[in-house]
């Protein structure tokens, strides 16, 4: 009973990584997604990987079956009710028009019709006051038609239930009596922040997606006890910790973005290792690119999340804790295009799987990333997936011959353009969570995951001066590596505006140790084990203002002084000013708790001898750099302390690493491949 | 483009000045502290060259596409390149030297390199206050641009580098809420200083020359589209003719008309034969209106594209002085975004024959913006509510109009949370749906809804409502066969009385008394008997069309108890 399992199910892949608590010795399992039946794919994993699921003392998964619920519109008929005069607000959403010249501009509809949408009467103040009392009768025609038209699942979301839940509360109890079997989500339940819209969203999508969850995790639980496994299974929310199945059921919505959070925990753990709190994280896929940063060894979360926002299109707002990910579409299969005034555009549209780049000779015929990276001699197609799958390099020049004759440009420079373009996109991203939030990257390490990850990373690491790059072994399962080591995880926030002149260490002190209590109680509810801890942070303004900076607490007695003068600070390094003296509101409060994190397994030590020959050498263009003969070596022959300078090119079957001309690699114990940038 | 320049640093150069409007706007939004800025989102930021052309701008507000040029030419012209200084922040709120209105003011800050003037780095934001006759600063009934509070004619706000106090102490003087108002001072500087480091960064990596080049290339690059798309469209002459239903002063229709020519890639409005200046305050000036028209052309050129100067390079305006679209000193321009939406509308109306892809049928139009001000009992400090509301869009080749969805004038920007008005305001939000009510837009495609939203004050000391709603009687214009839309208008419930306006100066409000705006739906598109059956019945299920509103309007039957389809009733009704 030593090992700990950790499964990721993504689009094509379901990967597995099985620690040894004993040993540290990792094991690799992967396995294709089985979308019919998703538990087989893990099932299969585990086969793959060797791994007697009866040695198991702790299952961590992560899932795309929230998300994926979501976007492909697959979850319950659900209801919705809201306070008297306010069955619309789920429609109206915020009104606004992000494709603002579009006059032909569509909404996002909403999850729940109209006729599924119900009020009550009943009325709380911004204080939490009952103005009026709830009319629990108003529910009739509700339930009523909830019964006829075989409703699954309702949401409540009644007016200032941030300040006031009783009633949300009262309103449930009365459809969970009416309604047996169908699931009820309360929205104060999820969050405790105002805006009616945005909490109304959340709900009801939490709703929306909890029968699809109840069943998925109920059949994962069956198939996996069935195999023999008898330790617990934890799931990997969206802010990057874990919770029990049973929690992953009530409040489903937090699992929305389970996979990507993994990998940044996974970041933020293998910055821990190398004694580096401060870490710029990127992982590059098929299609799009994924950057977060991590300050003091804790990745940032935010609860401004949208799905399928885009910078055209308004979205869905769910207001829980999500990993603060800043996601382009820029990957290997982003298509170069021309645009009307005559400039050449790298994506968001991608060649996908299929038909793929051109080079896949499956029918593709724009270039994309990955023909223009053939073009440069980056990709060897003869090793492209470690030799599975043959790349060929005259179907990719044909493309970018296409597209590059008539600029006159040779598909070479044409190649390199492309690169450097979709290197300046994903510095963009990388810029918008570092930069633009107030960051210096020179006090970062760039850890790069994903296919696609080790192949831009010195570029793009060279252009931010980031203090060194480090490219982790097994790069493409990063993300399940990163949910072996995640730890149980419990947010709760209170909305509830003071002014810090005038509030008492003492009375702030009560309102976080409220939280705390609820936090641990929620986290020894659901079995964490370990040593709890518990960070307190406030969300705070200048008085007048709107929007609010999230400064960390101190540890120890609550100090007003201090407080103000961190936020000070904050707000002269995200704004370039601050207004000392101003009147300074705390709006709401904020803690985390976490259940004891899982020791990372000391690795199996790489030999430290040997001097690997280079597998071969070729002529490599270094997209800004130049075109430069480089030596290729085996990542796997590479033995620790091995260091070189560049230009290089490192490969494995999942990826391509360069370390450009004027760097220099070095192989630590752990196999990470560092690149030191001068 | 010169040969001698890489051209992919020159793309990725673009991009980033395109990335450092967004930040500055990111700063601006998070910093203000009037809720009209970081609720509403009524501000614009942006880059512009030396010759005052703009090469990057944020999503924001579509009315400020036009105006950033005109503003920084008018401080041009005043102090000329050289009599800027490195540090210096001008500020302009003037309507006729580009501007919008009194309440709009503009920070501009020049970028120097070596001593020369190499961009501008710009900032609009609407300041809730800025004095006048009314808390608000904007009276409906206002007859000289005097009662629409200071005026700040490009003055120097940070004189190389140091604040003026004088200047600063004499606008706090003169308005009602100086910190609201010097917050969003200091959040206007914080994002034109964000636009100038991001802009000297670019110069420290790349090179004078290449950002000068990339400048270049984002107006040809922007120039570049829009004729290719004008290109696509059929070249010809287009008319339309509209009123605008009263100016505050008086409830007179204003005629106003429009026509358009569409060349091979060009396009041209000629807009002789509106009516003369309006006495009340929904004027606007030649800057506005501009920028009224730019949004259309952005519309049926290339929608989805970074703004810039470029895009613009095709589009060509006539307008002879001193009309309702080209006011002159001293006319009251309070309300522009009235007669602008009204512009913007018309020119709309002119070309939706040319683009059924891009343009459907007319929208509420008004941005139907309503005031709330008085003394709040609890802290005894003057408020002022400002909500511009969503409404109904017409119906279009591509579909139903969208429901509750901000005016063409406005853009990116979101109306306000109910929980969050009643923490900041002396008022309970009693009401928001949809106003489904109204009937009208009927068509194969109908228009979308409005909506009916409720403030009952409470708590509220000395306090009057206004506002200036247009389309209260002239009502959405329909496309093939379609129902006009319905009217927008104000209600204020007072004892017994309800007293519906469109345009009104000031309704004095009791505590517990109820405004209620109301806004209507957009026009139809085509014959609504032509709209399919199965759609009417879901219309009828979530209740947006009534039992009768079927049958009469789009000859469909339903049986009353069931919601069912009756198909041999609907065949009588639509005649076979």
């Amino acid at each position: 009973m030593t090992l700990r399992l950790a499964t990721d199910i993504g689009g094509t892949f379901t990967d597995l990584v099985a620690f040894d608590e004993e040993t540290g010795a990792l094991t690799i399992g992967k396995a294709s997604t089985t979308p019919a039946d998703l538990p087989q794919g893990v099932l299969d994993a585990v086969t793959a990987a060797g791994v007697s699921l009866g040695e198991v003392a702790e299952l961590v998964h992560g899932t795309t079956v929230v998300i994926n619920a979501l976007t492909e519109r697959r979850g319950a008929r659900t209801a919705l009710v809201t306070t008297e005069g306010f069955r619309d607000v789920l429609e109206i959403g915020r009104g606004n028009r992000p494709d603002m010249y579009n006059l032909v501009s569509r909404k996002p509809p909403p999850f729940v019709p109209r006729r599924h949408r119900f009020e009550v009467r009943g009325r709380v103040d911004r204080h939490g006051a009952v103005l009026r009392p709830l009319e629990l009768d108003d529910l009739e025609p509700a339930v009523e038609a909830c019964r006829r038209d075989g409703v699954e699942a309702v949401a409540v979301c009644l007016l200032h239930s941030y300040a006031h839940p009783e009633h949300e509360q009262a309103v449930r109890e009365a459809l969970v009596a009416a309604l047996p079997g169908v699931p009820v989500t309360t929205s104060s339940d999820l969050t405790r922040e105002w805006r009616e819209y945005e909490r109304s969203s959340t709900a009801v999508l939490n709703a929306y997606v909890q029968p699809t969850v109840e069943r998925y995790l109920g059949a994962l639980e069956d198939r996996l006890a069935a195999g023999g496994l008898r330790a617990p299974v934890r799931i990997v929310q969206s802010n990057g910790g874990t919770t029990s199945v049973g929690a992953a059921r009530r409040t489903p919505i937090r699992l929305v973005e389970s996979g990507p959070a993994a990998g940044v925990l996974g970041a933020a753990r293998l910055g821990e290792e190398l004694g580096e709190a401060n870490v710029l994280y990127l992982d590059i896929g098929g299609t799009t690119a994924k950057c977060s940063l991590i300050e003091n060894g804790e990745p940032k979360t935010t609860t401004e999340y949208r799905i399928e926002w885009r910078p055209d299109y308004a979205g869905y707002p769910i207001m829980v804790p999500v990993v603060d990910i800043v996601e382009i579409g820029a990957g290997g299969g982003s298509i170069a295009w021309l645009d009307d005034g005559g400039s050449v555009r790298v994506g968001p549209r991608s060649a996908a799987a299929e038909p793929g780049p051109a080079c896949y000779g499956r029918g593709g015929e724009s270039p994309t990333v990955t023909d223009a990276k053939l073009a440069a001699s980056v990709l060897d197609p003869e090793y492209f997936l470690g030799g599975r799958l043959r790349l060929h390099p005259r179907l990719a020049e044909e493309a970018l011959r296409r597209l590059g004759a008539p600029l006159g440009l040779a598909p070479t420079e044409l190649a390199n353009g492309i690169i450097r373009l979709v290197n300046a996109n994903m510095i963009s991203a990388l810029k918008l969570v570092s930069v633009r939030r107030g960051y210096d990257p020179r006090d970062f390490v760039l850890v790069a995951a994903g296919g696609g990850g080790p192949m831009h990373a010195a570029a793009l690491g060279a252009e931010l001066q980031v203090k060194r790059v480090v490219i982790p072994p097994h790069s493409g399962v990063f993300s399940a590596w990163g949910m072996g080591l995640s730890e149980a995880r419990v947010d709760a926030a209170q909305t509830r505006v003071l002014v810090t002149s005038g509030s008492s260490p003492e009375e702030l002190d009560a309102v976080f140790a409220r939280l705390e209590r609820e936090v641990t109680d929620a986290l020894v509810a659901e079995g964490a084990a370990g040593s709890l801890r518990c960070e307190r942070s406030a969300d705070m303004r200048y008085r007048g203002q709107e929007h609010a900076v999230r400064v960390p607490l101190r540890p120890g007695p609550v100090s007003v002084a201090a407080i103000e003068a961190d936020f000070h600070a904050l707000h002269r390094q995200k704004y370039t000013f601050d207004l000392e003296g101003d009147p300074v509101e705390i709006v709401t409060c904020h803690v985390s708790g976490f259940g004891g994190r899982a020791l990372l397994p000391a690795p199996p030590t790489r030999s430290r001898t040997g001097r690997p020959t280079p597998k071969g050498r070729r002529r490599v263009d270094f997209d800004a750099d130049g075109v430069h003969e480089a030596a290729v070596h085996d990542r796997d022959a590479l033995p620790a302390g091995f260091r070189a300078p560049g230009p290089l090119v490192i490969e494995d079957e999942t990826t391509t690493a360069l370390v450009h001309p004027g760097q220099s690699l070095e192989v630590d114990a752990a196999g990470n491949l560092i690149v030191c940038l001068q | 483009m010169e040969e001698r320049f890489d051209p992919f640093a020159v793309e990725i150069l673009k991009d980033k000045l395109a990335a450092a409007a967004d930040e500055m706007g990111v700063v601006l939004a998070r910093t203000s502290m009037s809720p009209i800025v970081y609720e509403v989102l009524d501000f614009a930021c942006g880059l512009t060259d030396a010759q005052a052309r703009v090469v990057a701008q944020t999503n924001g507000l579509t009315l400020f596409t036009g105006t950033f040029g005109p503003q920084v030419e008018s401080l041009i012209s005043d102090y000329g390149l050289d009599g800027m200084r490195e540090g210096d922040v001008f500020a302009t709120n003037v309507p006729y030297r580009g501007g919008t209105h009194t309440c709009d003011v503009c920070l501009v800050k020049p970028i120097f390199v070596d001593g020369g003037v190499i961009a501008f780095a710009v900032s609009i934001t609407h300041w809730i206050e800025i004095g006048g006759a009314v808390p608000g600063s904007i009276p409906p009934d206002a007859t000289e641009i005097f009662q629409e509070g200071l005026q700040l004619p490009g003055v120097r706000v940070y004189d190389a580098g140091h604040r003026s106090e004088a200047i600063v102490d004499l606008i706090a003087a003169n308005i009602r809420l100086p910190r609201t108002g010097l917050g969003d001072l200091n959040a206007g500087v914080a994002a034109v200083a964000i636009g100038e480091r991001r802009v000297l960064e670019a110069r420290e990596r790349y090179g004078l020359e290449l950002v000068l080049a990339s400048f270049e290339r984002v107006l040809e690059h922007g120039e570049q589209t829009a004729r290719a798309a004008l290109r696509r469209i059929p070249n010809g002459v287009y008319r339309a003719e509209d009123v605008i239903d009263g100016d505050g002063v008086s409830d007179t229709h204003l005629p106003i008309a429009v026509t358009v020519t569409l060349g091979d890639d060009w396009i041209h409005a000629d807009f002789t034969g509106c009516a003369p200046q309006a006495a009340g305050p929904v004027n606007c000036a030649t800057g506005a209106l501009l920028s009224a028209c730019k949004t259309v052309v952005r519309a049926i050129t290339a929608p989805d594209a970074r703004s810039n100067d470029g895009f613009f390079a095709p589009f060509s305006l006539t307008i002879p002085p001193g009309t309702v679209f080209s006011a002159e000193p001293p006319a009251p321009t309070g309300w522009y975004y009235e007669g602008a939406a009204f512009a913007n509308d018309l020119l709309w109306k002119a070309l939706a024959p040319a683009c059924p892809e891009r343009l459907g049928a007319g929208s509420y139009t008004s941005l139907c913006c309503s005031y709330v001000v008085g003394r709040d009992a609890e802290t005894d400090e003057l408020f002022v509510l400002a909500e511009p509301n969503v409404g109904g869009w017409g119906g279009s080749a591509l579909g139903d109009g969208e429901s509750a969805l901000i005016a063409t004038t406005d853009g990116d920007t979101y109306n306000f949370p109910a929980e969050v008005v009643e923490a900041r305001f002396p008022v309970l939000v009693e009401r928001y749906e949809l106003n489904v009510g109204a009937g009208g837009g009927a068509g194969r495609h109908r228009g979308g809804f409005g909506v009916v939203r409720e403030y009952r004050l409470r708590g509220g000391v000395d306090a009057y409502g206004y506002g200036s709603i247009g389309g209260s009687e002239r009502r959405p214009w329909a496309v093939g066969g379609g129902d006009k839309g319905t009217t927008n208008y104000l209600e204020y419930v007072r004892g017994a009385s309800v007293e519906r306006h469109g345009r009104v100066a000031r309704v004095p409000l009791a505590d517990g008394e109820l405004v209620r705006s109301i806004t209507g739906t957009g026009g139809g598109f085509g014959d609504p008997r032509e709209r399919e059956p199965e759609r009417i019945r879901e219309d009828v299920l979530d209740g947006y069309v009534s039992l009768a509103h079927a049958r009469e309007v789009y000859g469909v039957a339903l049986d009353p108890r069931t919601l069912e389809l009756d198909l041999a009733g609907t065949a009588a009704l639509r005649g076979g």
